[in-house]
């Protein structure tokens, strides 16, 4: 296996190097300072003072003033700007009438994250505008009336286990977990492609006195797997978490009890994939557009309880979704191992489902190598013969 | 005409090649045909509905219960539980049953009606983004209102019209304009730009493919024999069929989401045709560039996988570009889907003019023609390299 600079690639260079990769993508985490457009018809105190709001928060940033919305829109089309904001010329009048007046937010879609900065800066900027007039018509005479008048309920807004709403805090956990399987079904997958490709019928178990049984075989081989990976996951679900400083709450023993049958089922799977691969390139088409798949299926991008169920289905086959689940919230949830204990019991089950494949795979697999040496034995056995005939003939005709 | 029937003969021994090894199938059509079914109907509820949140109701009166019966009434959440305790609310966090609760403390009510501003809280985990920003929406709303509901009873009791009501309530009102996508629909967002993704990701991985299988099998001197030895025309032969296939590949999959789906789209169908074709062209010519630079099979794969697979977070569709390193920002011009995805989403989302996609039009006709820089090496591959496994 180490002689193999693809296998190396794929179980060494990728382990290590992807999670740093992703974790630069996503050090910022957040957007902030989002740029705006701002077209202020109103002109007045008021709708200025919005404009300096809107510009002082964090997550939005006032990068030009134009005339009127055209202009605006122009800005937004060559990506100067993402939003607008429309003061509309009755602005303040109204506000002094006390009627309500409105702001126009114009959101470019094209990105969610930057969709919603706009949006609640602005909804942020006008609830505190509001409170503030709210209060200097409603004629109360102590601070106290002003508050309770204002808002009569306070609402305090907790955001656990990710405070900050990082985008890296919530995808790279679950990228973590998905590396150690995709390559390992990828070094795997290789490693199976160029023994078929090397024997003369292609078949996945060679002729050797190491390769007599089906328990030896699928044990030997999984025992070098595991004691790489046993460094690799260290590394991926220690190291990196404290490197970048992602959420780390699970003591290392909790991770124990869960690598330990998501690294043995990740290698039964990788056994039973590999039956699949005819030639070592194959495994890269067949692996890399399924991790996309399962990103989506593990349920961090897309809510769990809002994938379908045939999905879901499709989900169970994979331990990289029980994985995934259960590391985030062992991790990044403070969960105890009786919290996860479904998952748990899934990826124990995977094991045994995956290595009674793999078993199954192996048998036939031996089977049909037994079976091509043996026609080739008869082959062999066959040519000797005729040659001993022809020879025989030739000696008996001499004579 | 020479050079024309020889490509012409070129193309016909790829398509034998398509036929024979069922990987090409797979790659070509199934395995596309596959991403764009699951990404369209795993989102297909364009919002995540109905998702479990919990309540801790300590006060239990009349009007703790009714908040409970408004926030089971929204569209995204489903009120799956009420706990005895904060404690136990985000245990069932951790065991994954709910995605947020609302805590309402004992008291509530009357330190309301005595004005003595009682504090309700609402709790939601942001590990999964989508689903915490969804149900903190609805906790928001709903403990919102309930503040409000308060002041317009006071109100309404010091006798203020209904104007003057929603005057005092909210003076300022947002008139939100979710310009093309007004359902904030998840599905148009992401797969329109994932489903690409993957389709490109299999036109990168088989340029490179078919033009290292030809060396693995020893096939590439009869390959450019056929061409007569003139390498532009054996690749032209080479990737004809290729780009047919994925271009009526991607045509089908805009036809089923804008025709089918009724995406929304501002651009018309002149934009589209000019995507597809940028998008098949610039892929198949990065593929061929990375073979050429390292005519090794499985290099030139990795290599063309990790750029496939990287240019996912790069294109900045989920995580925008603006949030990332200076030099991150810089190297994502070196990503086709970037390119993709921002000419997607100017002419064709939004319907702007194609001028103001100027520079990442250019920049895919770029990629286009990479595989010029690299034809004399891979011809030299073609005749004197051996396969390394």
């Amino acid at each position: 296996m180490f002689r193999d600079e693809g296998v190396l690639m794929f179980c060494i260079v990728v382990p290590l190097g992807y999670p740093l990769l992703y974790s630069w993508i996503y050090n910022n985490e957040t957007v902030h300072e989002v740029p705006v457009v701002v077209v202020d018809q109103s002109n007045s105190q008021l709708s200025r003072q919005f404009i300096r709001m809107c510009d002082a928060s964090p997550d939005v940033k006032v990068a030009c003033y134009t005339v009127d919305l055209d202009d605006a829109k122009s800005l937004v089309s060559r990506q100067v700007v993402k939003g607008i904001y429309y003061i509309p010329e009755d602005f303040a009048t109204r506000l002094n009438r006390m009627e309500q007046s409105t702001i126009s937010v114009y959101c470019d879609m094209a990105l969610m994250l930057t969709y919603k900065a706009i949006y609640q800066t602005a909804l942020a900027v006008t609830t505190q505008m509001g409170a503030a007039i709210k209060r200097s018509v409603s004629g109360n005479y102590t601070a106290r009336d002003d508050l309770v008048s204002s808002s009569p309920l306070n609402v305090e807004e907790v955001s656990i286990f990710n405070p900050a709403g990082g985008y890296g805090s919530s995808v790279i956990p679950a990228v973590l977990m998905l590396i150690i399987q995709q390559t390992l079904a990828l070094g795997v997958g290789m490693a199976a492609g160029t023994s078929r490709e090397r024997s003369r019928y292609s078949d996945l178990v060679p002729i050797n006195k190491c390769y007599s049984s089906v328990g030896r075989i699928i044990c030997g081989k999984s025992l070098c797997y595991l004691m790489i990976y046993a460094v690799m996951s260290t590394y991926l679900v220690i190291v990196v978490p404290r490197m970048f400083n992602y959420i780390h709450m699970a003591p290392w023993l909790n991770l124990l009890v869960l690598m330990i049958p998501y690294l043995l089922a990740c290698v039964f799977f990788a056994q039973t994939v590999c039956c699949l691969v005819h030639y070592r390139e194959n495994v890269i088409l067949l692996m890399v557009f399924i991790s996309m798949i399962l990103m989506f299926l593990s349920g961090v991008s897309w809510p769990q309880t809002s994938i379908p169920s045939y999905w879901q289905g499709v989900s169970w086959l994979f331990p990289s979704t029980f994985g995934i689940r259960a590391y985030i919230r062992l991790n990044s949830m403070g969960a105890t191992l009786s919290d996860v204990s479904f998952e748990l019991m899934c990826l124990w089950g995977l094991v045994v489902f995956y290595f009674a494949m793999a078993c199954i795979v192996y048998t036939v697999e031996m089977g049909l190598s037994k079976r091509h040496t043996t026609e080739r034995l008869e082959v062999l056995r066959k040519k000797r013969a005729v040659r001993l005939q022809l020879k025989a003939k030739k000696k008996g005709s001499e004579a | 005409m020479k050079y024309l029937n020889n490509i012409w003969e070129v193309a016909k021994r790829e398509c034998k090649i398509l036929y024979v090894n069922r990987i090409y199938g797979y790659c070509m059509v199934v395995f596309p045909l596959l991403a764009m079914l699951f990404f369209t109907s795993l989102m297909d509820d364009g919002l995540p509905q109905e998702m479990p949140v919990g309540i801790v109701d300590l006060d239990n009166t009349s009007m703790t219960r009714a908040l409970g019966l408004k926030l089971d009434g929204f569209q995204n959440s489903r009120v799956v539980a009420h706990y005895p305790s904060v404690a136990e609310a985000r245990k069932a966090m951790q065991e994954n049953e709910i995605y947020g609760f609302l805590y309402l403390p004992k008291g509530t009510t009357d330190n309301l009606l005595a004005s003595r501003r009682p504090t309700i809280s609402y709790y939601y985990s942001q590990t999964s983004l989508t689903a915490g920003s969804m149900v903190m929406k609805d906790l928001k709303t709903t403990a919102t209102l309930a503040a409000m509901g308060v002041g317009q009873a006071t109100m309404r009791a010091k006798g203020l019209t209904n104007q003057q009501m929603a005057t005092l309530m909210q003076p300022i009102r947002i008139d939100l304009h979710q310009v093309v996508n007004p359902w904030g629909n998840y599905n148009m967002y992401l797969s329109t730009v994932f489903v690409p993704g993957v389709i490109m990701l299999f036109m990168f991985l088989i340029s490179a493919y078919s033009l290292g299988m030809e060396l693995k099998f020893g096939r590439g001197k009869e390959w450019l024999g056929m061409a007569d030895n003139n390498i532009v025309v054996a690749i032209l032969g080479k990737y004809l069929p290729q780009a047919l296939i994925f271009s009526s590949i991607i045509f089908f999959y805009e036809f089923y989401i804008y025709g089918i789906l009724h995406f929304p789209h501002e651009g018309d169908m002149w934009d589209m045709l000019l995507l597809i074709v940028l998008q098949v062209f610039s892929s198949i010519g990065f593929g061929i560039f990375i073979f050429g630079l390292m005519p090794s099979l499985r290099m030139s794969m990795s290599i063309c996988s990790l750029w496939a697979v990287l240019s996912f977070s790069l294109a900045g569709s989920a995580f925008p570009m603006m949030g990332m390193d200076a030099s991150l920002q810089a190297l994502t011009w070196l990503f086709p889907l970037r390119h993709y995805y921002m000419l997607y989403q100017i002419t064709v989302f939004n319907g702007y003019p194609l001028v103001d996609a100027w520079f990442h039009l250019v920049a895919l006709l770029a990629f286009t023609l990479t595989p010029w820089f690299v034809l004399s090496k891979v011809k030299n591959a073609m005749l004197n390299y051996v396969y390394i496994p």
